[in-house]
């Protein structure tokens, strides 16, 4: 057992000494957290026989529990169908461009901000910075579409240097860039806030130490305010791996045409578009429940890839 | 403090000042275009196509729509109870969980972990829920609104990645002066992870504040509905293509506007949160402080 | 002190906690209802829990159907005193509705469109939701028997596969009241060149020509888009595409269901809608225009034609109009033919029922006298006050006529019509009563939108679907099918049109689409038609 081997204090009796042992020692930890354990049995253990519904013909009157096993009738349903193979191509490179280009974005944000020695301007920007946040992702996605039209403003400035129009919204070549730097756009301020945090419990005289060894300011930034971040890097990395199969449904649908189904069309778009002919809870868990395994799969390599290389891990 | 800045330093001191005063610009654009379209004439909106630099033919007509429905207080004073007492109660119930999750003797430790994270792949969806929610007589109730999200798993994890980094040794010599687990947490690890807690603060009561899907399906009682879901019903008031809207003419023709001003309706009282926050995230103050 | 204090909390939040987790487990075993009709139920209903969507345009001023004019009189005049339970509005209300749907508490009546419970209306009543109303109307509800036993096409509309009625429907009693989405021309645009109103597919050519050529919007440069025509116009309305007799779906033609896509006569139609596309006569973002962009081109002159309503059309851009351009004149276009005087024979053209009634529920205690209270709403005087409220409030009559009074038209605080009307009446929005003709006279009044009414109801309508449920079984393959289908047909359909996929790929197209399964939907619907046709 991995776990006995890490307990510190621990003399190789046997299992259940070892438990016993430790519910005496940590028992009021455990008392603590009876509530913690209680709310993660009933709301979220408890419903989890929904996960039926993937095997099942579900119907409403009959209930869960009551409903008709059809066995991997909704799998098959769904890897059979035409666009399988597009749908999952689609949803795995918007997810790797976001990983690629969105997951550093706030990262490099929040150290550009902790250069900045001006309290006033660092604290205007971060403010600035995490408003559009609040502006919903439909009037994002209407900005778009009247900046980036055949008319409007990005291609009279493209003009202006002799450069012919570009119908970015109708063009599938253009569809991830769009999506991706959108949500960079909308989603750096509000993102580094989490790693402003971790820099500011980075224990001050260690950046006072380096700079009397006469460290710059990019030593100091490479060798104490980025370990500093690590663990929160790196967690958030372990767990944006697990959604690697997840693309919401809501800006795709708000920005995508049948002429960008090509690079659009995600699985979760596509469920969607099912759900308007049917209500099906069947098809649809059974695709939620692809995902999860998928997912879960990826965050249990991405954690022991971790685990192996730094000491940060989520268990 | 900058005394003996290298050539290269300074290059980058303006270099970085420049890039995200760009940043500020490009991000803070939406937002102004939300206000200004808010505050716009509906016509010579529609008319209107790229950049905005100030409202076009200032116009009050569609937050006079939003403030006059009926049930914009209900909606305020619903959203105020439930960003406090649900932020009050995730605060409490993630400190807890990320406490118990940070310990570094626990035999259970890995096997809660995995058993955590799973929930956030796994679920049975939303029958089964609704289900345990109508049983637990949560139905139509604020506890609806306050119980199922008690903990975000996300942010749990989070909050216990950031206990972990506060050093042992001070949570040693307490247990050795007679310090319960009630206190390491919260008179040690609490106040030592201020810019943590200020970002959940943040995080669950913007949750709170913007949620309204919970609402949408637990509840069917009017007055208990939250603020989103009122300014949802405005929006959809004026831009619904019910069919006999459609046949009746007098659509009106404030919805795009409408659209705007319920943002900045929305978005401005919990913009004020920040700026209150914001102290926490500046380094090394509460080291310093514990430390004295 | 603060640590005891704390300490008592967690004992208490524990105590709560537990107690929750136990009434969990034991709540869940499942009650199976009592969907017998007692025979001895009691005579006086006196209340009454009725579950309905609030519409806009009366939560815009109330919080409730209780305060509409009408309920207030109907609760005085039956003494039922009604709790409207009201889910939030929008599209996820459906959620709402589903989710009800799980639990066997059911509010007494439920006000809905029925065709989404999954596996349709008859299967409500198969599972224990609803009770089947047909020896309850026999029995209870004269006012509607007469209705029904008058207008066996609506019957037939209501009712069931297996001739269940289900429901009390809202009912447009007037074709007129079916019509309000059609193409629209620029009349002064017209008039300005010299031009008729096109009929034919030709005629719209040599218009759509001029449009594009002649600058009818007069500022020197030719930036006017002669038509505006998406692929979601061409589904809904066949405008166009019907020329050539089929539509862009399902249809029937003597019983045949056909699938209008992958017809020879939909190349020809794709040709021509490439060539204007190329010609410059479709707008070249058709694909991607979003409604306010649409707003922005006609306010601003460019558009001459496109699809659009009686209301947020040709009355909205006719308001805003107004004042920038006197000559602004958007008026309704017959939907085109193929050959001059052939008669028109797709448009769109809505059912006389809209799917939304009022059904009883299997939790309702008094089906008998909930029947008798619905059954109010299709007497004379019920239907004068679903649609125009209580008399010498909200309006007078005149010469036998109802005339809604001059404060409902034009309210004096400034609100809309729409909402004015909304305090007294029903009739904006769908309901449990008959739409009445001699409403929307007074409602719709601007000459242009009377004129749309006629010029759109001229199709003949002769090969549209019925309204046709699949069983259940049949709906799950059907949706995988169609899901597969629709994407491709909807990708192509630009493909073909914006010219990224040459014409002589169609018979690829067709046999794409039929590896998808296609022979097997059309079985599908043949066999929904069929049941349809025994009602």
């Amino acid at each position: 057992m991995s776990a006995a081997r890490e307990h510190p204090f621990e003399s190789r009796k046997g299992k259940w000494t070892t438990i016993a042992k430790d519910l005496r020692r940590n028992k009021y930890v455990y008392i603590l957290a009876l509530p913690v354990i209680l709310y993660y049995a009933v709301f979220h253990y408890g419903p989890m026989y929904g996960l039926l519904m993937a095997f099942k013909d579900f119907s409403i009157a009959d209930g869960i529990w009551g409903s008709e096993w059809i066995g991997f009738e909704h799998f098959r349903n769904f890897f059979n169908s035409y666009y399988f193979e597009r749908l999952l191509r689609n949803t795995v490179l918007i997810n790797v461009y976001e990983l690629i280009f969105a997951f550093p974005a706030p990262i490099i944000l929040a150290l550009l901000l902790n250069e900045i020695r001006s309290r006033l301007f660092k604290r205007t920007v971060q403010t600035i910075s995490y408003l559009p946040h609040f502006v919903s992702i439909v009037v994002v996605t209407g900005i778009m579409f009247d900046f980036l039209a055949r008319d409007g403003l990005v291609n009279q400035i493209l003009g202006f240097f002799g450069i012919e129009s570009i119908p970015f919204m109708s063009e599938a070549g253009w569809f991830r860039t769009l999506y991706v730097g959108s949500g960079i756009w909308q989603g750096v301020g509000w993102g580094s806030i989490i790693y402003l945090a971790a820099i500011a419990t980075i224990d001050p005289t260690l950046y006072e130490a380096a700079k009397m060894d006469g460290a710059g300011r990019w030593k100091q930034m490479l060798h104490i305010t980025l370990p500093g971040m690590l663990p929160t890097i790196i967690i958030i990395f372990i767990l944006n791996m697990g959604s690697m199969l997840s693309v919401g449904s809501e800006k795709v649908l708000l920005m995508y045409s049948p002429l960008t189904y090509e690079t659009a069309d995600v699985i979760s778009t596509f469920v969607y578009r099912r759900g308007v002919l049917e209500t099906d809870y069947g098809f649809t868990t059974a695709v939620g429940l692809f995902n999860s395994v998928v997912s879960f799969i990826l965050l249990v390599l991405a954690n022991s890839i971790s685990k192996r290389v730094s000491e940060h891990k989520l268990w | 403090m900058a005394n003996k800045r290298t050539a290269g330093e300074t290059i980058f001191v303006w270099f970085n000042a420049l890039i995200l005063t760009g940043l500020c610009f490009v991000t803070l654009y939406p937002f102004v275009y939300v206000a200004f379209a808010s505050f716009s004439d509906p016509a010579s909106l529609a008319q209107h196509r790229g950049l905005l630099f100030t409202p076009l033919d200032i116009n009050f007509e569609a937050y006079k729509a939003v403030f006059n429905n009926p049930m914009i207080t209900t909606g305020y004073r619903n959203t105020l109870i439930y960003v406090a007492a649900g932020t009050a109660i995730n605060l409490v119930a993630t400190a807890i969980g990320a406490y118990l999750l940070s310990r570094r003797n626990l035999y259970f430790k890995n096997l809660l972990m995995m058993l955590i994270v799973i929930t956030m792949f796994f679920g049975g969806g939303l029958i089964p829920t609704y289900l345990l929610i109508n049983n637990l007589g949560m139905l139509n109730t604020i506890w609806a609104m306050l119980i199922p999200g008690m903990i975000g798993t996300f942010n749990m994890i989070i909050m216990r990645t950031a206990f972990q980094s506060v050093p042992i040794s001070l949570e040693e010599s307490a247990k050795i002066d007679g310090a319960n687990d009630l206190i390491i947490l919260f008179r040690i690890i609490i106040p030592l992870s201020m810019p943590v807690i200020a970002v959940m603060i943040l995080w669950y009561a913007v949750g709170h504040w913007n949620s309204y899907f919970g609402a949408l399906i637990y509840l069917r009682d009017r007055e208990l509905f939250p603020l989103q879901l009122v300014l949802r019903e405005i929006l959809i008031t004026n831009t619904t293509d019910n069919m006999m809207t459609e046949a009746s003419g007098d659509r009106m023709a404030i919805a795009d506007t409408i659209k705007y001003a319920t943002i900045i309706v929305s978005t401005l009282p919990i913009l004020l949160l920040y700026p209150f926050l914001q102290k926490y995230f500046v380094k090394g103050v509460l080291i310093g402080a514990i430390k004295e | 002190m603060k640590v005891n204090r704390l300490k008592v909390f967690w004992i208490v939040l524990l105590a709560a906690t537990m107690s929750m987790t136990a009434a969990g487990c034991g709540g869940s075993a499942k009650e199976q209802p009592q969907a017998t009709l007692d025979p001895e139920s009691p005579p006086v209903l006196s209340e009454l829990t009725y579950w309905v969507q609030i519409v806009s345009q009366v939560s815009a001023t109330m919080k409730s159907y209780n305060e509409i004019e009408a309920y207030k009189e109907l609760e005085s005049l039956t003494g039922v005193k009604v709790d409207f339970q009201h889910p939030p509005q929008g599209q996820q209300a459906t959620e709402q509705f589903n989710l009800m749907m799980t639990s066997d508490k059911l509010p007494d009546v439920i006000e809905y469109s029925w065709a989404g419970y999954p596996g349709g209306p008859e299967k409500a009543i198969k599972d224990g939701k609803i009770i089947k109303l047909n020896d309850l109307i026999d029995q209870h509800a004269p006012n509607f028997k007469k209705v029904l036993e008058e207008h066996p096409e609506w019957k037939k509309e209501i009712m069931t596969d297996d001739g269940s009625i289900y429901v009390f429907p809202f009912l447009r009693t007037d074709d007129k009241l079916k019509v309000f989405l059609g193409p629209t021309i620029r009349q002064d645009w017209l008039d300005k060149l010299g031009l008729s109103m096109p009929t034919t597919i030709d005629e719209w050519y040599n218009v759509l020509k001029a449009f594009k050529e002649q600058d009818p919007n007069g500022n020197g440069k030719a930036d006017e888009i002669p038509l505006y025509l998406t692929k979601g116009d061409v589904d809904t309305t066949t405008a166009f595409l019907g020329a050539w007799g089929i539509n862009a779906g399902f249809y029937q033609e003597e019983g045949q269901v056909k699938y209008g896509p992958t017809d020879p006569r939909f190349k020809e139609f794709l040709t021509l809608m490439n060539q204007w596309y190329k010609e410059g006569l479709l707008d070249q973002d058709f694909a991607t225009t979003d409604e306010k962009m649409l707003e922005a081109k006609i306010t601003g002159g460019q558009i001459g034609s496109a699809i659009l309503y009686t209301g947020s059309g040709i009355g909205k851009y006719g308001t805003l109009m107004k004042d920038k351009d006197p000559n602004f004149r958007l008026v309704a276009a017959p939907y085109p033919v193929m050959n001059k005087g052939d008669k028109q024979i797709w448009g769109y053209k809505d059912y006389a029922f809209n799917g939304i009634g009022a059904a009883i529920t299997t939790s309702n205690k008094n089906p008998i006298e909930t029947v008798k209270w619905l059954d109010y709403g299709y007497s004379e005087e019920g239907t004068l006050l679903f649609n125009f409220g209580k008399e010498g409030v909200s309006y007078t009559m005149e010469d036998g006529k109802p005339k809604f009074k001059p404060e409902v038209l034009n309210d004096p605080s400034g609100l809309p019509v729409i909402q004015s009307m909304s305090k007294h009446n029903r009739a904006t929005f769908s309901g449990p009563f008959m739409l009445d003709i001699r409403f929307d006279e007074q409602y719709t009044t601007e000459p242009d939108q009377l004129e749309s009414k006629i010029i759109w109801a001229e199709p003949t309508m002769e090969k549209k679907m019925p309204r046709t449920t699949p069983t259940q079984a049949e709906s799950s393959r059907y949706a995988s099918i169609m899901t597969d289908i629709n994407t491709y047909k909807d990708e192509m359909y630009l493909k073909f049109v914006m010219g990224a996929e040459p014409l002589d790929q169609f018979d690829k197209y067709v046999k794409t689409i039929e590896s998808m399964g296609l022979a097997e939907a059309l079985e599908i619907q043949q066999n929904a038609l069929e049941r349809y046709g025994k009602r």
